[in-house]
């Protein structure tokens, strides 16, 4: 299907106003029943999650994802249609790139792959201080070493006190201290902003 | 030429070893701050605290000379030497050990940059003038008053090459820029992702279906209105996209609306009431 066909037909599965026949109202479907229709995995301490990769991307062949984690381990990664892929925003995975870090959640395979349900691309989570605000740009302070955060326009948000985000970054002060997350340029002290915690 | 300049050297240079001396041998962080200075790494961690406190007797006891006096030129040759070894210090430090902090002037953290070693290259250049020196600063002052816009401009220096003296000056001054203009205001009506997410997390509709999503936010566009995420879901067995509407304006959380789309044939297998 075409994607505009695709995105309207999604759209008007949601929002339609004739009922669809077939569909079940949303109403009996107790949270109960669907708790005990995804089967728990227990883990013992210190055992590896099977479900989860992280690493460095060395190569990407197909839908398939090469990867060296940060303690060696090498992991291929299978990303399906049926898989949410982050980088700085929700995006395909055709962004991804040779020499991104990523996590990835998934499904284990009998070959010893995983498939992916959720990839995330260099994604960070920075405590630090605003040491200064130029146009576009925040330099932080995170622990004695220089990050920049580039703000982009139309993505970057701000949370002012757990209150509802906005674009408006107007509330940031130099000296105070911010949660950011973000996406890394790879092998750079740059990222770029997605969302940055701030109090007023 | 260099008599007046030379003549109140001791007193810059006395007075910044007092102030690194002092905080080295009295600062209440002092073990803390030798265990995070390069160096652990040049002597060892055991005799990183005792080199430190020596270091800062070194310095201390060469302030008192320098600042009493008469003037003697061993004193200023004194002061050089240890620029030299500082200099010395700060390259081994951002060679062998990049990590640690310079340990030098407070107890923030502030790894070695281009400032220390400008800080050290001032220190040594005004050991090295005040090496001229004839007599000792305090008559050199009275004779000309002067002199000390001199002190006072390398001391303005000093601080203005100290990371750890930015929080006095450079933060202030440049919060009071971003007061006057910030360069981040942003007065577009643009509703950022974030927010519709954080509504939809707060929304009845995602509630209920939350344990059956598999993945993260898949994608996502506007509608009018309204937002529309998708996510991809599992339900009884068959892998299904959760399409969730979300106003786009309003903070509406129980309008947010559900529906779980089997793709693949194009049916539709739950919707909101």
């Amino acid at each position: 299907m075409p994607s505009t066909d695709r995105r309207r037909f999604l759209t008007s599965a949601v929002l339609g106003s004739t009922a669809v026949a077939g569909a079940t109202a949303l109403g009996s479907l107790a949270p109960e029943a669907a708790f005990a229709a995804t089967p728990r995995l227990e883990l013992e301490p210190g055992t590896r999650d099977p479900n989860f990769a992280e690493g460095r991307v060395t190569a990407i062949s197909g839908s398939m994802l090469k990867v060296s984690g940060s303690d060696k381990t090498l992991y291929r990664i299978y990303v399906t249609h049926g898989t949410s892929v982050w980088k700085l925003r929700p995006t395909t995975f055709d962004q991804i790139k040779v020499g991104d870090g990523m996590y990835a959640r998934g499904v284990p395979m009998p070959d010893g792959s995983l498939a992916a349900d959720s990839v995330w691309v260099n994604i960070v989570n920075l405590d630090a201080a605003i040491t200064a605000i130029d146009s576009g740009r925040l330099h932080l302070d995170h622990h004695g070493n220089k990050v920049v955060g580039h703000v982009v326009s139309g993505t970057t948000a701000a949370v002012y006190n757990n209150t509802p985000a906005i674009s408006d970054l107007s509330g940031l002060q130099v000296g105070k201290h911010v949660k950011v997350i973000g996406a890394w340029r790879p092998d750079t002290n740059e990222v770029d902003i997605a969302t940055v915690y701030a109090g007023i | 030429m260099l008599e007046w300049p030379a003549s109140v050297q001791p007193l810059f240079i006395g007075g910044t070893l007092l102030w690194s001396g002092g905080l080295k041998c009295f600062g209440r962080s002092a073990r803390r701050s030798a265990e995070r200075s390069a160096l652990a790494s040049l002597v060892g961690e055991k005799r990183a605290l005792p080199a430190y406190r020596l270091t800062g007797a070194v310095e201390l006891a060469l302030a008192i000379v320098l600042l009493a006096p008469p003037a003697f030129a061993a004193e200023t040759v004194a002061a050089a030497a240890l620029g030299v070894g500082f200099l010395a210090y700060l390259a081994y430090a951002k060679i062998f050990a990049p990590d640690s902090s310079c340990g030098c002037l407070s107890k923030k953290r502030t790894p070695v940059t281009w400032r220390g070693f400008a800080r050290a290259g001032l220190m040594l250049v005004a050991a090295l003038v005040g090496t001229q020196a004839s007599v000792w600063w305090g008559r050199g002052l009275a004779d000309r008053p002067l002199t000390a816009v001199l002190v006072v401009a390398e001391a303005a220096l000093l601080v203005m090459l100290s990371p750890e003296a930015d929080r006095l000056w450079l933060l202030p001054l440049r919060r009071a820029r971003i007061r006057h203009r910030h360069p981040l205001a942003d007065y577009s009506f643009e509703m950022p992702l974030e927010s519709s997410i954080q509504q939809l997390l707060a929304s009845p509709a995602y509630r209920q279906v939350s344990p059956l999503l598999k993945s993260g936010l898949r994608e996502t566009w506007d509608e009018e209105d309204m937002r529309v995420l998708c996510y991809t879901a599992e339900y009884e067995g068959t892998v299904t996209t959760a399409v969730f509407a979300v106003p786009l304006r309003h903070y509406r959380p129980d309008d947010v609306r559900v529906a779980l789309v089997d793709e693949s044939t194009e049916s539709t297998l739950l919707v909101s009431a």
